[in-house]
């Protein structure tokens, strides 16, 4: 008697997109212990915090499958299908290029970063690892707005939108003084091709989280 | 065959049907609340006990009219003993096909099932010429007017409570300043079945306007009531006051699911009880018998029995698993589904608390108020909706066949 009730409601997606953010929190966190271990350690467990990356992102997908294969075509949502869909698509673009960071690193096993860019690079390491902290309290406040409808709520959510989207632009900046160094400084051509392509994947996370958030922001519209 | 052991066969096959519908569409009304921990289960039980009770005896006697005799001429009925096996095996084939369903845990009707069942002991009686084709028609066209008014009705209700109160700078303050409105509301629907349908309002001979009146005055005086208890009892640094303004409100919309309940589905039971009682007791049914009020209440109490006994466990699962309804979208499911079923039953049309409660999630859905709504399911709901009438007009048929030569 009582299945109508129960079946009329699939498997929330914000649930899952919860989900999903703290698995790309998670991932932050192993992201900074790699790098660090890479650079001071000198590989030392750089290889284990790798893999951890590669285990919770494999985890990550199955839960953008699941939110996914929750989502028929019947199924009535308060915000776009379509918009869930890029949403759950950028943040996990995150956790790749989290992923990519650490795999690129990992083909120059030693000495790829040179002393004198050490400082620059965990600065880009830091300043791309706070928006995506940034991304789960979204998240989550996005989520208590569509439980209450309360304005107050809203404005939280899209405050941490925009503090994502100024964090991106540091990020940039970093980004940018990074480039700027690695062509002034003494290093031989490979290293300087490797750094390049590192400095760019690694801000590409920030811009992945950025996007995230312009997706959520567009929920967010009335 | 003696009268006495078939009119006692009545009672105990009457009483089996009250019991199922207690035990089934009960938790329609109650488990919002349940869940949303406005009340506990034991509190729930006893409420919604004696509100059906209540809803049965001053509210029902309108309905029972329409089962009893709108679906199969009067001609059929008017042969004392066809009409005896026919409410007889009409209300054991409803009964069997419910607790069938309940252990299967089919989405049906506690309405339809003994819809079906009076047309499968008609067709057997004198075949499809005696069935009430319009009135018939009239009861499908309820099974798509009721969902589809209650979702009307929850959607504009969500909105407008959205719009007014949790979209607000201070939902809280807002929510108690518009309190009046909405327990006044629920109050002025209640009020006017009351003085509409029940013996009260004839005794005092209140005409329409009158009455529209009267339950305005007092729906005022009530909502204002309630504004002065929700001030007094939620403490106003209550972080989460909106939805405790609201949960106070949905205890209040509850009973009124369950009384509009006891009113509407008594009649399932109660109807072929009706006409086994007058059948032995006078030997034949006269065009308009009234319902005695102890048959009602009889009815009630069966209700009541059976949430009693099992209602728990249904209460538990639905007040459980739909836990994206909160309190602001429970008091609009709650509204609507009430409402529904109130007109629904003025009218006299036998609808389900299902359908209606059904609508009204919908209709929040719709409004954008819950996290993800599955409308293909509609269609599998609809299936069983219909489904049931053939299944118990078949069990009904073969009932008959049994019981005929019997009796």
């Amino acid at each position: 008697m009582r299945i109508p009730f129960s079946s009329l409601f699939v498997t929330s997606p914000f649930e899952g997109l919860q989900e999903h953010a703290e698995k790309v929190k998670e991932c932050a966190w192993a992201y900074q212990q790699g790098i660090e271990c890479y650079v001071t350690d000198k590989c030392e467990s750089f290889e284990k915090f790798r893999h951890e990356v590669i285990r919770l992102e494999h985890e990550a997908d199955a839960i953008k499958r699941r939110v996914r294969g929750h989502l028929p075509k019947n199924t009535m949502l308060p915000v776009s299908k379509f918009l869930i869909f890029r949403y759950i698509r950028e943040q996990d673009c995150v956790l790749d290029s989290v992923k990519d960071s650490l795999n690129w690193l990992s083909y120059r096993p030693q000495n790829a970063i040179p002393k004198e860019l050490e400082k620059d690079f965990f600065l880009l390491v830091d300043s791309v690892v706070t928006p995506i902290e940034e991304l789960s309290a979204m998240v989550q406040e996005a989520r208590e707005y569509f439980s209450t409808f309360s304005e107050k709520q809203r404005i939280k959510a899209k405050e941490i939108i925009a503090t994502m989207r100024s964090l991106e632009h540091e990020a940039d900046i970093c980004e940018d003084r990074l480039n700027r160094k690695i062509f002034t400084c003494d290093a031989d051509p490979i290293t300087v091709m490797h750094l390049l392509k590192l400095t760019e994947i690694t801000g590409s996370i920030a811009d992945h989280a950025e996007n995230a958030g312009d997706m959520m922001r567009a929920m967010l519209a009335k | 065959m003696p009268e006495t052991v078939v009119l006692i066969a009545g009672f105990l096959l009457g009483f089996y049907m009250s019991w199922n519908i207690g035990a089934n569409d009960v938790a329609n009304s109650m488990a919002s609340a349940v869940g949303a921990k406005a009340i506990t289960v034991r509190q729930a039980v006893v409420i919604a006990g004696v509100l059906n009770i209540v809803g049965a005896v001053f509210i029902g006697s309108h309905v029972t009219q329409t089962i009893r005799k709108g679906i199969v001429s009067t001609e059929v009925l008017a042969d004392p003993h066809m009409a005896l096996v026919g409410a007889l095996s009409a209300l054991l084939a409803a009964s069997l096909w419910i607790s069938f369903a309940t252990w299967r845990s089919l989405p049906v009707s506690t309405t339809h099932s003994i819809v079906g069942s009076m047309i499968g002991f008609g067709i057997m009686a004198s075949g499809f010429s005696v069935i009430n084709w319009g009135k018939l028609g009239q009861v499908v066209a309820s099974w798509v007017i009721s969902p589809v008014f209650a979702m009307v009705l929850s959607f504009l209700m969500f909105k407008f409570i959205v719009g007014l109160i949790l979209s607000r700078e201070d939902p809280f303050e807002r929510a108690i300043r518009w309190s009046p409105l909405f327990v006044g509301i629920a109050f002025f629907v209640v009020l006017l079945c009351f003085l509409f349908k029940t013996p009260l309002g004839k005794t005092f001979s209140i005409s329409t306007p009158m009455a529209l009146s009267l339950a305005f005055g007092l729906a005022l005086i009530f909502g204002f009531i309630g504004k002065f208890l929700l001030v007094k009892f939620i403490p106003s640094d209550n972080p989460d006051g909106t939805e405790e303004v609201f949960r106070k409100i949905q205890i209040g919309t509850s009973c009124y699911v369950a009384l509009a309940q006891g009113a509407n589905d008594v009649a399932n039971a109660i109807g072929p009880l009706a006409l086994v009682y007058f059948l032995v007791k006078d030997g034949n049914v006269g065009a308009s018998l009234p319902v005695p009020w102890f048959l009602l209440l009889f009815g009630g109490i069966g209700i009541a029995l059976g949430v009693a006994m099992a209602g728990e466990r249904v209460m538990k699962t639905i007040g459980e698993k739909i836990t994206t309804l909160t309190n602001t979208r429970g008091f609009a499911v709650d509204f609507s589904a009430a409402t529904t079923v109130m007109v629904a039953s003025k009218m006299g049309l036998p609808v389900s608390t299902t359908h209606a409660a059904v609508g009204g999630v919908l209709g929040v859905g719709f409004a954008g108020g819950v996290d993800a709504v599955n409308v293909g399911i509609i269609g599998k709901i609809v299936l069983y909706w219909v489904l049931t009438v053939p299944a118990a007009a078949l069990t009904s048929m073969f009932l008959f066949l049994i019981l005929e030569p019997i009796l």
